[in-house]
């Protein structure tokens, strides 16, 4: 089975709402620039896998007009639904299979020409979700409250969490530079949803991500090309529907996941990592992955600032894959962390985070 | 080690306009039961599962698959949906493949289901995939899109409306043998030609129903084959490929890949056949079951696969070179796309009748024989193309 690397990445700059070009443009400036830092052309890229959602975007089957700019043209192509880290976990095992040897993962998401929310709504079945106008901020909310009781979380903590998560992200170039925001600030803004408050979450963003992703085989071909990564283990797992007390207290696929990936990544558990970038829409949610991950370390967890350093809804995952990725390369930049030999990058999507992603990467030449 | 990939078990609904009698998720269920039953397998024999679903828009819910999750005994495992329009159930089978062959898991139910009635007009649907500056407003569907391919094949290669109509004529009387088909029946060309015009040239009966239903196909490791299915299809060649949106860009001279003679078609099929060792598919190949929801899609297709050369498809039908009884290759003895097409699905169910081929229980369209049948999907006008081969031995793996 043939060795996965990361060659090259890019990441569109992070803004409130990109209003002078197009989302194509976006797409395409961002795969331009990740295949001019890998080196290679785009006629050598032999398959493109799309991380994209067609409600999001805002047309049916969006990859027409977006393959393209993504890189694909008489490429194997494959689009995948789920979240953009979702496509750098089906890629992945598209290298496993040796069915590629040079590829890209894209995504992105113009959050602020969607309606999020009623994107969110459009997810509940007809029958019993639909009517009760469930999006994802109460979704959200409810999986707070579950946390809360699972395991005794408190505001004061989520707080400070959130904080401290702005002020790593104004140290973020690749981020929105938010200024960061005291914990008592925090704690005063307005409730959304029942306990989470305004400036618990991470404000919406533009965004958009690429990797290029190439065989060991490849890389022996190419000696042009460097590795930033290998790409040691991914692994992915969906929950229930149904947001009932059960799913948000197990966080089953978190932990599948979590586990899963660790084992292909021949680890044992969080104090493997030096980097681990967490997919947290609210400060509840990284305080509750931090537990149900075992992290121990909070120097560890998301150097970026994450969802709060940007937060392009969807395409977060793979935003945090090209975060440790730069982490492991040490080219971080101002939040890069001292000797980072391995980085892990997590991804949720769905509803309540019904699924979860999670990718080892680490220092090419490093074994378990 | 082995990293043949074989399929365990197959399953599809009846087809018909509405299906009112079950729920989206009923429909995904009864499809991965059938599937599981059909390979002896239970919920916990699947390690992952791809769902195969196009565009929600048809049954106005986002990401139906989540909602299916529980149905199909999906929670608790990986997971993930594959979309690329019309192509979206052959990219599902490949996604199984590449997931099998990874070696990350034994097994994966590739299921989906599709309510396309639940619109009602899907071609209004289809006009909002068009580029929304310049293109909707034209208005272009996909019926108007392929009027136009019909109109320039039938004037490069000077073949007549009614040489497609043979082609639909055909197609209703292979599915009479389907009893999963939602359209069938002994038509003429006369029939065709007198069924109401949509898009000149295009006639109803030259263009696929709206269906609704449901299919499953599991594929599993070497292991798994040996332990679920005395007589397997394995999947020797599997390809997709992409070009541009454009269609006015794959019509000038100097295109890499000529939209009227779908040039596609014929790159996804090489890569497809050097996989599974095909060099002479007229000789190899025993039956094709393409992706051809307008009857223009068939013979453009069959030329692109190397069954014959360019423009030779329509005249060697009226010697009966498709038929499936005598033929030279038994040309979607399901009835095709053109008599079911269920968008979400289509692609898989099309794999699925190649691959009961060469499993020898096609029932009653069951060809002799079958040692390699053929599968294809396409979507987003001809952007998207898919070809899976299916064959009676594990190859190159």
């Amino acid at each position: 089975m043939q060795d996965v690397f990361v060659i090259g990445l890019a990441l569109f700059p992070a803004a409130n709402a990109v209003r002078e070009l197009r989302l194509e443009e976006m797409a395409w400036r961002t795969v331009r620039a990740a295949l001019d830092s890998s080196r290679v052309t785009r006629s050598q890229v032999d398959s493109l896998t799309i991380g994209a959602c067609d409600e999001l975007d805002g047309r049916p089957i969006s990859s027409m007009l977006m393959s393209a700019p993504s890189g694909g043209y008489l490429t194997d192509e494959i689009k995948v639904t789920d979240s953009g880290a979702s496509a750098l976990a089906f890629a992945h095992a598209r290298f496993l299979a040796e069915e590629t040897d040079l590829g890209l993962v894209v995504s992105w998401c113009k959050s602020s020409k969607t309606d999020v929310e009623k994107v969110m709504r459009l997810r509940g079945d007809p029958f019993y979700t639909r009517p009760l106008d469930l999006g994802a901020i109460a979704a959200d909310a409810m999986f707070a409250q579950a946390m809360q009781s699972e395991f005794g979380l408190t505001t004061g903590e989520v707080n400070e969490r959130v904080a401290a998560a702005y002020l790593r992200a104004s140290r973020n170039p690749r981020g929105m530079c938010h200024a960061a925001i005291p914990a008592r600030e925090v704690g005063e803004s307005s409730y959304d949803a029942v306990p989470v408050r305004t400036a618990q979450r991470a404000p919406l963003t533009d965004g958009a991500c690429a990797l290029v992703l190439a065989s060991s085989g490849f890389l022996r071909r190419n000696p042009q090309c460097k590795a930033l990564a290998r790409l040691a283990g991914v692994a992915w797992n969906t929950d229930s529907y149904r947001i009932d007390s059960n799913r948000l207290h197990a966080l089953s696929a978190a932990r599948a996941a979590w586990s899963d990936a660790l084992g292909r990544a021949g680890l044992r558990n969080a104090n493997d990592f030096d980097v681990i970038e967490l997919e947290a829409p609210t400060g509840w949610h990284e305080a509750a992955f931090v537990r149900a991950f075992g992290i121990e370390r909070a120097d560890t967890v998301s150097p970026s600032g994450g969802a709060f350093a940007q937060n392009p809804i969807f395409c977060n995952g793979l935003v945090n894959a090209a975060e440790a990725v730069l982490q492991v390369a040490g080219q971080a930049g101002p939040v890069q962390l001292l000797r980072v030999r391995r980085a892990a990058a997590h991804g949720c999507h769905g509803l309540a985070q019904q699924g979860h992603v999670v990718a080892v990467f680490e220092t090419p030449g490093v074994a378990a | 080690m082995s990293r043949a990939v074989g399929v365990l078990g197959t399953f599809q609904s009846d087809f018909r306009t509405r299906d009112d009698s079950r729920t989206f998720v009923e429909q995904a269920q009864l499809a991965a039961v059938g599937a599981l039953k059909d390979a002896g397998m239970t919920p916990d024999d699947v390690d992952a599962i791809v769902f195969s679903l196009a565009p929600t828009w048809f049954m106005g819910v986002a990401d139906a698959d989540r909602w299916a999750i529980d149905s199909i005994f999906g929670a608790g495992k990986p997971m993930m949906r594959v979309h690329t329009g019309g192509a979206t159930g052959g990219s599902a089978v490949q996604a199984g493949f590449n997931l099998v062959r990874s070696g990350m898991y034994r097994s994966v139910l590739v299921v989906g289901a599709e309510r396309i009635a639940e619109t009602p007009d899907a071609q209004e649907v289809l006009n909002t995939i068009f580029d929304v500056f310049y293109e909707r407003d034209m208005p272009l569907s996909t019926n108007t899109t392929v009027g136009l391919w019909a109109t320039g094949y039938m004037h490069r290669h000077r073949v007549t409306q009614e040489d497609l109509a043979a082609v639909a004529v055909r197609a209703r009387r292979n599915a009479m043998r389907n009893p999963h088909a939602h359209v069938k029946g002994d038509v003429s060309v006369a029939d065709v030609m007198a069924s109401p015009m949509i898009s000149w040239p295009l006639k109803l009966f030259d263009i696929c129903p709206r269906s609704s239903g449901s299919a499953a196909m599991v594929l599993g490791n070497m292991d798994m084959v040996k332990k679920h299915r005395s007589r397997p299809a394995f999947v020797t060649g599997a390809a997709s490929r992409t070009t541009t949106y454009w269609i006015g860009d794959r019509m000038t001279s100097a295109t890499d890949c000529d939209f009227i003679d779908f040039d596609l078609a014929g790159v996804v099929a090489a890569a497809s056949y050097e996989r599974a060792g095909i060099s002479d598919p007229l000789r190899q190949i025993q039956v094709a079951e393409v992706y051809d929801a307008y009857t223009l899609m068939q013979p453009v297709q069959l030329e692109r696969l190397g069954f014959c050369a360019s423009g030779m498809a329509l005249r060697l039908q009226h010697e009966g070179f498709w038929d499936c009884e005598g033929g030279a290759v038994a040309v979607c003895p399901s009835g095709g796309t053109l008599c079911t097409n269920p968008i979400a699905v289509s692609g898989l169910v099309r794999a699925i009748d190649a691959a009961n081929q060469v499993m020898g229980t096609a029932g009653a369209m069951q060809v002799p024989h079958v040692k390699n049948a053929v599968s294809t999907a396409a979507g987003g006008i001809a952007q998207f193309y898919n070809c899976i081969v299916f064959s009676n031995e594990p190859r190159g793996t």
